[in-house]
């Protein structure tokens, strides 16, 4: 069905890569929302992907499934474009907003507070935090895993390495966030100290 | 006393079996290194999972927008190589043409700007402009010789 699909966009029938892009859109805005938060640049990414797909049509041979197939350009595309954006933010792991300090407060006394769209910005602004601290890589592999409880086989997949690579890469980025988040919380403590003081 | 960092970076904390768990949660009560270490670790992975939770969807217009960028890099693409050698050569020749008309300018719509070798190669020398002076103020030849060899003279 999916090598029928890929041959007949791949011939110049347009309908059936319009098929593909509405088919497997949700997935590549799935991959592409793992490096890039805003809008703009999630469609950015998933048009580039779909562009590249197109021209590579000829190498899909059906062995895997299609969605695999670009869920593996999506991967690589999205690195691409984070490594030459160079935008990757400095790592200040050592100011705490007043909000990201009462979060981590409730959570650490494990009265995690109610879910709402404004702790949810909280946590994932912290999580942005921690993850500048790696390299996009590194944020692939641990994302995957511990967000998204991928196996390692199946990052292995979608990025091309191999799995002995996938495991030290998450192993050496969780070690990293660990230690990021630790310093943040030193850093609250500090503040409730002086703030108690 | 075993340390329990490295339970905690090989594995997610999803992925730790209850047996892991219970080891970490005992070792953290005993050793405050790892007890901060465990608290990091579990709220990491709190605030990864909450990070994967934020998913940009397609909008209804996504799948236009990929089509009509495909045409359009299609179309591209079928433009005939004269053409795309056209593009990028245009801005080289038109540049080259308007040296050549302003050139052109210069020699023949021009031409009394231009001073003949003599003139140029005369026009500074203290011959000329001593007897280039008005004719009541006309100096004899031995005068200007006089003028232009007096440092010489002084020299001497």
């Amino acid at each position: 069905m999916d090598l029928d699909l890929a041959r007949q966009a791949q011939v110049g029938d347009e309908s059936a890569f319009a098929e593909i892009v509405r088919r497997y859109s949700p997935r590549v805005f799935s991959v592409a929302s793992r490096f890039f938060r805003q809008r703009s640049l999630v469609e950015e990414a998933a048009q580039e992907v779909f562009l590249k797909a197109y021209t590579q049509l000829g190498s899909f041979e059906g062995r895997g499934s299609l969605e695999g197939w670009l869920t593996r350009i999506a991967t690589n595309t999205c690195l691409n474009m984070v490594r030459s954006s160079k935008r990757r933010p400095e790592s200040t792991v050592s100011d705490l907003t007043e909000d990201e300090a009462s979060w981590l407060e409730h959570q650490s006394a494990g009265d995690g507070e109610q879910p709402s769209v404004e702790n949810e910005v909280v946590a994932t602004d912290l999580a942005d935090r921690l993850l500048s601290v790696l390299s996009p890589e590194d944020q692939q592999a641990l994302l995957m895993i511990d967000g998204e409880d991928a196996s390692i086989k199946e990052v292995a997949e979608a990025t091309g390495w191999s799995e002995s690579k996938v495991k030290v890469r998450a192993f050496r980025a969780r070690k990293k966030v660990r230690e990021a988040m630790e310093k943040l919380l030193g850093h609250r403590n500090e503040q409730l100290d002086s703030a108690a003081d | 006393m075993k340390h329990i960092t490295e339970i905690l970076d090989n594995a997610s904390m999803a992925a730790l079996s209850e047996n892991e768990l219970n080891e970490v949660r005992a070792h953290a009560l005993e050793c405050e290194s790892c007890r901060s270490a465990y608290e990091a670790a579990r709220l990491s992975a709190v605030v990864l999972k909450s990070r994967t939770q934020v998913v940009v969807e397609p909008s209804p217009f996504f799948q236009t927008r990929v089509m009509a960028a495909l045409r359009e890099q299609r179309e591209a693409e079928n433009v005939p190589a004269f053409s795309r050698l056209w593009k990028s050569a245009k801005v080289l020749v038109s540049s080259m043409a308007l040296t050549t008309a302003a050139l052109g300018v210069l020699t023949f719509v021009l031409p009394g700007t231009v001073v003949s070798d003599d003139q140029a190669v005369s026009a500074y020398s203290a011959e000329s402009v001593i007897m280039g002076q008005k004719a009541d103020e006309q100096l004899s030849y031995e005068q200007v010789l006089s003028t232009i060899y007096e440092d010489d003279e002084d020299a001497r």
